[in-house]
């Protein structure tokens, strides 16, 4: 769901403005710039992006039909990059990341996110494939493309002998922004920190003064790199809040994590890498969708249920993939999250329900299916990649 | 000019490490040290005092207090990662190896500076009856910033082209050996090598070209470029001066030390350029 409702009436409003020659201060700061792209890069006004991703695990091949109005945030095309000759860390990325769009790169440890990152930011140079940013060339536009984003690098230090507010002028500086300096550290909150060195700074603070630094300047795209590590509950809701608000203002977020409840909170889409390659492609909607666990619903019960012959079994009840009874509790696995009501007034026809638990959907499950790797041997082979599985585990941290 | 941005935040962030600031310490140490032997000598000599600082500071100390300043300036950030909040802003990898060279020149030659002073402040106290030769201790001190100039260029290049701190800590130490000690001081050094090469092979060669061999390491350019500022009959080891080749000018002595500031640098921009920063 809202994968970008909102562009086409933005570019409505540079276009109308454009043509009728109202003043171009008139139209936001993001639909001149985006306008201005638009010419340097010709692209379809309404261009439909069309990613198909093969998913083993599933045997089945999915699309994803989004519309951007003009130049998107990311996209790669056949992205690769090897490490010597067996380390195979990103393997033929295709990815296109919307403009005002919230994206979660998904994975676990190794699994390519951080090398992915890298080359978007010209710290690696990919073995072959390309990249562009805010349609710039991620290699050799390098110093475009840094103006107009916020990155939150994963496991980099600061300098520990600067205070958080040189820090924080410092980008401001170099990128030639007005920035408060106090109202960012204020909303990542480390403002009653801002003069200390941050080599007194808990991780947490760090990781704050990180996403602060990203924000200077109002970024076009915030590029964050594992954002939650370190931060504590408060901390990553925080984060969430700000990014949800950053989203609204209209800038891109590109995000990657290793939990998956992180993005499911926050992300338009995401995508999910596993072992260099994207596995998966879709809205978390649409993930939940694919769950092939199904929803599941418990049901406690006071009495053994009555054999009412006017009832169906449960497990007749349409979209009902299985049942079991066991120590009072009927478990129940559906097909769709809207057969779990009808298992429940069934079974309150017949006895009384005392206690319901609902997992809404496995999106764990699915993650697990798609990167476990382990139990099934579906993906390697359906995308007809070579099977080094094991050299590519290793992993290739930034 | 971004390396500009690059060189305040470095210039802010290395002045308050304490390393730095030791052989500077050491360097004005020595420094009182010889004006306080001059002044228990009979008749102090200025020259005197500029000798030993060109040869102690020359040979041990500046190279030191630039290598110290110097040879984590990039391989340090790469190695913590914050090399990496650097270029997620608005400058280049050139920007970023010119930029510490800046910060880092500023360092070095601000603290070479101020103990220079101090120098002065001393033979003015220490021995007022010496005779202080300001024309040739300008002289000495620019040819001494130039070479602490170059060796600062090496430490930010070996620094830019390593990708940890041991490994630039090591490029530093090996350098320092190789031009400094191995080639202009001990017995097996190039110009000895050639020397023996050229005589088992029966060449011919002139003193001028092994003369030309050890002047080509920056010490050696450096001490042969020291005639500039000495007197001929207080400067001993005048082993350049009798030849009229070109290459052993003292002119030519400083477009080697200029060569030491300019190649290194383009190696290890170059290098860095294409490094991997994953």
């Amino acid at each position: 769901m809202g994968d970008a409702p909102a562009a086409p009436s933005r570019i409505g409003l540079v276009f109308t403005t454009d043509v009728v020659g109202v003043p171009s201060s008139f139209s936001d700061r993001h639909g001149s710039q985006r306008y201005k792209r638009g010419i340097r890069h010709p692209t379809p006004i309404c261009r439909q992006q069309h990613n198909v991703i093969h998913s083993g695990s599933f045997r089945k091949s999915y699309k994803i039909f989004a519309e951007w109005s003009t130049v998107p945030a990311i996209e790669t095309t056949a992205l690769t990059k090897r490490y010597g000759e067996t380390v195979l860390a990103v393997d033929g990325l295709d990815l296109t990341v919307g403009e005002g769009e919230i994206f979660g790169f998904l994975g676990p440890n190794g699994a390519g996110k951080s090398t992915t990152i890298n080359m978007l930011l010209d710290f690696v140079r990919p073995s072959s494939g390309t990249a562009t940013v805010l349609g710039y060339d991620a290699q050799t536009e390098t110093e475009a493309i840094r103006e107009r984003i916020g990155v939150l690098p994963e496991g980099a230090t600061l300098y520990e002998r600067l205070t958080a507010r040189e820090h924080v002028e410092w980008v401001a500086e170099t990128k030639r922004a007005d920035a408060d300096v106090d109202a960012i550290l204020e909303r990542v909150g480390i403002l009653e920190d801002a003069d200390r060195p941050t080599g007194g700074f808990s991780k947490g603070m760090r990781q704050r003064l990180g996403l602060g630094m990203a924000l200077v300047g109002d970024p076009e795209l915030l590029i964050l790199d594992e954002p939650s590590s370190g931060l504590d509950p408060t901390g990553i809701q925080d984060m969430r809040n700000l990014l949800r608000a950053e989203a609204d203002s209209g800038t891109a977020v590109f995000f990657s994590s290793h939990i998956l409840s992180e993005v499911e909170a926050v992300c338009d889409r995401v995508g999910i890498m596993n072992e260099g390659e994207l596995v998966a492609l879709d809205s978390i909607d649409g993930l939940r969708d694919e769950a092939t666990g199904g929803a599941t619903i418990e049901l406690e019960f006071e009495a053994e249920p009555s054999v009412d012959p006017e009832m169906p079994a449960l497990d007749a009840i349409d979209g009902v993939q299985q049942t079991t009874v066991e120590d009072g509790v009927v478990t129940a696995v559906c097909a769709d999250p809207s057969v779990k009501i009808d298992v429940a007034r069934a079974l309150d026809q017949r006895t009384t329900v005392t206690d319901i638990h609902s997992t809404d959907t496995s999106l764990e499950e699915l993650f697990n299916q798609y990167t476990g790797g382990t139990a099934h041997g579906g993906p390697r082979e359906s995308t007809g990649s070579t099977g080094e599985g094991d050299t590519r585990k290793q992993e290739v941290t930034a | 000019m971004n390396a500009i941005s690059v060189a305040k935040r470095d210039l802010l962030d290395v002045r308050r490490a304490k390393l730095i600031w030791v052989p500077v310490a050491l360097y004005v140490l020595f420094m009182l040290l010889f004006y306080w032997g001059q002044s228990n000598s009979m008749n102090p000599s200025f020259y005197r005092i500029m000798l030993s600082l060109a040869t102690i500071g020359g040979v041990l100390l500046i190279p030191l207090v630039a290598l110290v300043a110097a040879y984590l300036s990039v391989a340090g950030e790469r190695e913590s990662g914050s090399v990496r909040y650097q270029l997620s802003l608005p400058v280049s990898r050139t920007d970023v190896v010119l930029g510490k060279l800046l910060s880092r020149v500023g360092v070095v030659s601000g603290a070479l500076l101020a103990s220079f002073a101090i120098g002065l402040v001393a033979a003015w106290t220490l021995v007022p009856e010496m005779s202080v030769e300001y024309g040739d201790y300008a002289v000495f001190v620019a040819l001494t910033l130039l070479y602490a100039l170059a060796y600062v260029s090496i430490a930010v290049a070996i620094s830019a082209a390593t990708a940890s701190r041991s490994r630039a800590m090591g490029g530093a130490i090996g350098f320092f050996f190789v031009f400094n000690i191995i080639w202009n001081f001990l017995p097996i050094g190039p110009a000895y090598m050639a020397r023996f090469v050229f005589e088992e092979l029966g060449l011919n060669y002139a003193d001028s070209h092994l003369e030309f061999i050890f002047s080509l390491s920056p010490t050696g350019a450096y001490l042969n470029a020291l005639e500039l500022a000495f007197p001929a009959e207080q400067f001993p080891g005048q082993v350049g001066s009798g030849f009229d080749v070109f290459y052993l000018q003292e002119w030519f002595m400083l477009v080697i030390l200029v060569a030491w500031v300019v190649v290194p640098l383009g190696l290890g921009i170059w290098r860095f350029r294409r490094a991997d920063l994953g």
